[in-house]
C-alpha cells in the first residue's frame, strides 16, 4: 500500500497508515448500511469524516469501536488485518471513542472518570490517589482542565467533559481518538479551544477521527477527508483539494434532482396550526410557522437540529419554554400527549419500536390504542367488543395494505415498514386535525415507502394538516407542499413550489447559522 | 475474504417454539404433577372434596392480595406495602368494630377506602414525585407497620370481637361454599374483566407493556399507575379485613408474610399460558400451587424449616420462568 500525501503532517516516512478500512461492507436485517467503504488514517493525522445521515459513518465507527463486525472487507491496524471483536479488544488497540453523550460516573470525581478502568497505583492494596494525581496532573494540564482532579465532575460544561473524555484517552495510551460531532454542544470560545486540541493531539502523534456535519470545522482542522454517501466512501481529498463546495458536492452527490416538482396550487386550506416563538433551551430556540388543512408541511435538517424536540412540544410531550400556539384560532397549550389528542392531534414517533407500538401484542391491540371509545360495546357499558375490534382492524389493514398473517399477528413480527402503517392506521381510525410524522419511512423497504407516501398525500387530500420531519433530503421534495429547513434549534429557510428541491434542502442544512456571540 | 463475524448464539425457531411451550405451560404441568403426585402418595388425606376445599379456603387471602398486586405489576410498577398494609388494615377494622363500634358492614367500607386511600398515596408518590416503586412502596409500608404499632399499642386486639365479625371470613355461603372462596371468585373474575375486557383495562396493559408508547398514543400514564396502586391498595385492605376475621383478632405483622407469597404467585403466573406477562388468571394459578404445595408439605408433617425453603425457591423459579417467558417473547 502507498503511504497517502498528506501534507502538513510530520510522521516518519514510510510509516504506513495507522488504521485503514478496506472494502468495508455491513448490512443490518436487509438493510445494507455499508456497501463498500474504504479510509485510512495515518499516525498523528486529523482525518474528517463528513455525510449525510444515514451514509454509514456511524456504522464504521462501530466496526472501529469493537461493537460491530464487517460482513466483508478488512480493517487494517498497523497494516495488520485485525478482528476488533469487543470494546475491550479497541481499547487495547488504542482506539478510543468520544460521543456526543459523553459517558461519565456522574457521582465521582474528575480524577475518578479519567481513570476508570485503568489500574491505578496502589499502596497495602489501596488505591494511592496521590500517586495517581501526580501521575494525571501533566496530561490533565496538556488538555487544559482547569478543574480540581479531586472535584465532582457534576459541575463540569459540556467543554470541560470533554477535556476529561480526552485526558482518558491519553491516560489508555489513544493512538486515534474518534470524535462524534464534538462541538454540537459547545461554545464557539470552547470550540476554539478544543481545536488547538486537536491540533496538539495530532502534533504529538495521536490521530484524530473527526466526525462533523461543520464543514468549517472541517476546512480548518483536518489534514484529509473522506466522505461517505449512500454506504459508500466517494471521496477521499487531501487539504490542498478541500473546499466547502467540493465537501457538499461529495456529501450530496452531482445535482440529481430527480423529481422537478410543478408548482402545484397551494393548499387553500384555513390555517389549523400556528406556533409563535415555540422555545424549549437547549434544542428548540424560537420556532414560528402556521400549518394549514390539507398541507403536507416538511421538516428538514441535519440530525440535532431540533426536529423532534419542536415536534414533541407541539404534542405536549415536553414542557414549553416561551411561546405560544393556536389550534383552530383558540390557545393551545397542552400539559400532555393526551391533551393534545383530545384537541386532534396524532404523533408518529421516530422510534417507532420504542415509543410507538407494543411489539409483543397483536395488531389490534396496537391499532385500538386512541380509538378505544370505537371498540366497546357503547359508552355506557366500556367492554370491549372483540367483534367490533376486529373488523375495524381488518378495515385498516385492507385500507393501508398492512402485509400481516392476521389482525391478532403480535406486531414485532411485522416488517418496518408494516410497524409503521399500523401506527399511522391508529391515528387514520381516529382522524385528527394534525398529524405529525417523524422520520415516517426511516427503516423502511423501498415499495413500503412509496406506499406510506401515498398514504400522506391521501390524508392531506382529506383535510388533515400534516407535518413531516425527514433527514433524508430526497424524501420531502416528493412528499410537502412546503419545507422548513431547520438548524440550531431554529427555521433557517422555507422553501416551497420551485425552490423546493434536494439539493437546496441540503444546502439550506448546511448555511452556516446566524448566531449571537459567534466570534469576529 | 473472509468475514469475521463472531457467531452470535441464537435460537432455532423449534428450540424457541420448544422452550416457549415449556415456559407457558410448565407451572400448569407442575401444579397437576403435584397433585397427582400428592394423591398417589397419601391418597386417604389429600385428595378429598373437604381438604381441596380447606386449600382454597386457606389460600383465598394470599389470591385477593395477589390479584391486587397483580394490577401494580401490570402497569409496570411493584407494591411492597401490601403486606404491611394488611396487617394495619386488619387492626384498624377490629379497633372500630370494637372500640369505636362501628356496624360492621361501616368499618369494612371505612378500612376499604383507607386501603383506597394508602394506594393512591404510593401512585402519588411514584408518579408526581417520581421516587422508584420499590423504594416508595417500601417506605409507606414501613411506615404503616409504626402506624399499626401505634394503633394497637403493640397488643392485638382480642376482646370483644363480635361473633358476626368471625363468620364474615368462617361462615359459608349456600351450598356450604365458604364465603372466602366466593369473595375471590368475585375480586378475582372482577379484576379479569377490568384488565382483559374493558376499555380501561386496555390502556392498562399499554401503560405496563410501554410506557413511552402508552403516553404518545394519549394514555394518561400517569393516572393508570395511580389506578394500579389503588386496587392494590384496596385488595391489600380486603385480606386485612378478612384475616382478622379468621383469627378473631388485629395484630399488627399479622398479614406480613402475605407479600412475599403475592409476589410468588404473582411471577409464578406471569409465567403462565402467557410469555412473561403479569395477567390476573395466571395470578391464580400461581396462588394455587403454593397453597397446594404447602397444604402437601403440612400433610406429610414437614417441619416448619422447609416451608421457608420452599417459598423461597417458589419466587425465585417464578421470576426465573417469567424471565424466560419475556426473552422468548422478545427475541
Amino acid at each position: 500500500m502507498s503511504r497517502p500525501n498528506v501534507e502538513g503532517l510530520a510522521v516518519a516516512p514510510g510509516a504506513g497508515p495507522l488504521v485503514s478500512a478496506e472494502d468495508v461492507a455491513k448490512s443490518y436485517g436487509g438493510v445494507q448500511a455499508l456497501k463498500g467503504v474504504s479510509l485510512s488514517i495515518m499516525p498523528g493525522e486529523v482525518h474528517g469524516l463528513v455525510g449525510a445521515n444515514g451514509a454509514g459513518k456511524s456504522t464504521l465507527i462501530r466496526m472501529l469501536a469493537g461493537l460491530a463486525q464487517p460482513d466483508a472487507g478488512r480493517i487494517l491496524i498497523d497494516g495488520q488485518p485485525t478482528v476488533i471483536a469487543t470494546p475491550h479488544r479497541a481499547a487495547d488497540l488504542g482506539m478510543n471513542f468520544i460521543h456526543q453523550e459523553l459517558a461519565f460516573v456522574p457521582g465521582m470525581t474528575v480524577i475518578q472518570n479519567i481513570m476508570l478502568g485503568l489500574p491505578k497505583a496502589s499502596r497495602f492494596g489501596m488505591v494511592n490517589w496521590g500517586a495517581v494525581a501526580r501521575e494525571v496532573a501533566p496530561v490533565a494540564a496538556r488538555v487544559g482542565i482547569t478543574a480540581p482532579l479531586f472535584a465532582s465532575v457534576k459541575g463540569l460544561s459540556t467543554a470541560e467533559k470533554w477535556l476529561v473524555n480526552i485526558c482518558r484517552a491519553l491516560m489508555r495510551k489513544a493512538r486515534l481518538i474518534v470524535m462524534d460531532e464534538p462541538t454540537a454542544s459547545l461554545s464557539a470560545a470552547e470550540g476554539e479551544k478544543l481545536f488547538r486540541i486537536v491540533e496538539d493531539l495530532s502534533a504529538s502523534g495521536v490521530a484524530v477521527l473527526y466526525v462533523s456535519h461543520r464543514l468549517d470545522e472541517i476546512l480548518r482542522l483536518c489534514h484529509r477527508v473522506t466522505a461517505f454517501r449512500d454506504g459508500r466512501s466517494v471521496a477521499e481529498m487531501p487539504r490542498a483539494d478541500l473546499s466547502r463546495a467540493a465537501l457538499v458536492e461529495a456529501i450530496v452527490g452531482r445535482g440529481v434532482d430527480g423529481v422537478v416538482r410543478s408548482p402545484g396550487p397551494p393548499p387553500a386550506g384555513d390555517v389549523v396550526l400556528s406556533v409563535r416563538g415555540l422555545a424549549r433551551q437547549p434544542r428548540v430556540t424560537g420556532v414560528s410557522f402556521d400549518l394549514r388543512r390539507g398541507e403536507v408541511l416538511g421538516i428538514g435538517g441535519l440530525v440535532g437540529a431540533g426536529r423532534t424536540e419542536l415536534v414533541r412540544l407541539i404534542y405536549g410531550a415536553d414542557r414549553i419554554d416561551a411561546g405560544t400556539m393556536m389550534l383552530d384560532g383558540r390557545p393551545f397549550a397542552p400539559r400532555s400527549p393526551a391533551v393534545a389528542v383530545k384537541a386532534g392531534l396524532g404523533l408518529v414517533p421516530e422510534e417507532r419500536r420504542a415509543e410507538g407500538l407494543l411489539l409483543t401484542k397483536s395488531v389490534a391491540f396496537n391499532l385500538q390504542l386512541a380509538n378505544l371509545d370505537r371498540v366497546v360495546h357503547g359508552a355506557a357499558f366500556p367492554l370491549i367488543d372483540k367483534r367490533r375490534r376486529t373488523s375495524l382492524a381488518q378495515s385498516v389493514i385492507h385500507d393501508l395494505a398492512i402485509r400481516t398473517p392476521g389482525a391478532d399477528t403480535p406486531v414485532g413480527r411485522l416488517s418496518g415498514g408494516n410497524q409503521q402503517k399500523v401506527v399511522m392506521g391508529r391515528w387514520l381510525l381516529r382522524g385528527p386535525k394534525v398529524l405529525i410524522l417523524d422520520e415516517p419511512t426511516r427503516g423502511v423497504d423501498v415499495g413500503a415507502r412509496g406506499e406510506i407516501h401515498r398514504l400522506i398525500r391521501d390524508l392531506a387530500a382529506r383535510g388533515i394538516a400534516v407535518i413531516a420531519i425527514s433527514s433524508e433530503p430526497d424524501e420531502l421534495p416528493d412528499l410537502c407542499d412546503r419545507v422548513l429547513v431547520m438548524a440550531e434549534g431554529r427555521v433557517l429557510r422555507e422553501l416551497a413550489g420551485p425552490a423546493l428541491t434536494r439539493n437546496a434542502i441540503i444546502e439550506a442544512s448546511y448555511a452556516e447559522p446566524v448566531l449571537e456571540g459567534a466570534p469576529a | 475474504m473472509s468475514a469475521v463475524a463472531a457467531p452470535r448464539r441464537r435460537l432455532s425457531p423449534r428450540a424457541k417454539a420448544g422452550l416457549g411451550f415449556f415456559a407457558r405451560y410448565a407451572t400448569i404441568f407442575g401444579l397437576l404433577a403435584m397433585i397427582l403426585a400428592f394423591a398417589v402418595l397419601s391418597p386417604r388425606a389429600f385428595p378429598t372434596v373437604n381438604n381441596f376445599t380447606n386449600v382454597l379456603n386457606q389460600a383465598s387471602l394470599a389470591m385477593i392480595i395477589a390479584a391486587g398486586l397483580t394490577l401494580a405489576v401490570v402497569v409496570g410498577e411493584l407494591d411492597l406495602s401490601i403486606g404491611f398494609a394488611a396487617s394495619l388494615h386488619g387492626i384498624l377494622v377490629t379497633g372500630l368494630i370494637v372500640s369505636n363500634k362501628l356496624p360492621i358492614p361501616v368499618a369494612v367500607l371505612v378500612v376499604l377506602a383507607a386501603g383506597a386511600l394508602v394506594g393512591l398515596v404510593n401512585g402519588l408518590i411514584v408518579t408526581k414525585v417520581r421516587v422508584n416503586s420499590v423504594i416508595a412502596t417500601l417506605g409507606v409500608g414501613t411506615i404503616l407497620t409504626g402506624l399499626a404499632f401505634a394503633y394497637s399499642a403493640g397488643v392485638p386486639i382480642v376482646a370483644g370481637v363480635p361473633e358476626s365479625f368471625l363468620q364474615l371470613s368462617l361462615g359459608r355461603w349456600l351450598a356450604g361454599v365458604p364465603n372466602n372462596i366466593v369473595v375471590v371468585a368475585i375480586v378475582v373474575g372482577g379484576l379479569w374483566l377490568l384488565v382483559e375486557r374493558t376499555a380501561l383495562g386496555q390502556e392498562i396493559q399499554a401503560v405496563g407493556g410501554n410506557p413511552a408508547a402508552a403516553r404518545l398514543a394519549g394514555i394518561d400514564v400517569d393516572r393508570i399507575k395511580i389506578l394500579g396502586f389503588v386496587i392494590s391498595g384496596m385488595c391489600a385492605a380486603l385480606t386485612g379485613i378478612l384475616l382478622a376475621s379468621r383469627l378473631g383478632s388485629g395484630t399488627a405483622s399479622a398479614a406480613d408474610s402475605y407479600l412475599l407469597t403475592a409476589f410468588a404467585a404473582v411471577f409464578l403466573g406471569s409465567a403462565t399460558l402467557r410469555d412473561g406477562e403479569f395477567h390476573v388468571l395466571g395470578t391464580l394459578i400461581g396462588a394455587l400451587i403454593i397453597a397446594f404445595g404447602f397444604n402437601g408439605l403440612n400433610i406429610f408433617g414437614a417441619p416448619t424449616f422447609s416451608q421457608y425453603v420452599l417459598q423461597g425457591a417458589i419466587l425465585i423459579v417464578a421470576v426465573g420462568l417469567s424471565s424466560l417467558g419475556r426473552s422468548i417473547a422478545e427475541s
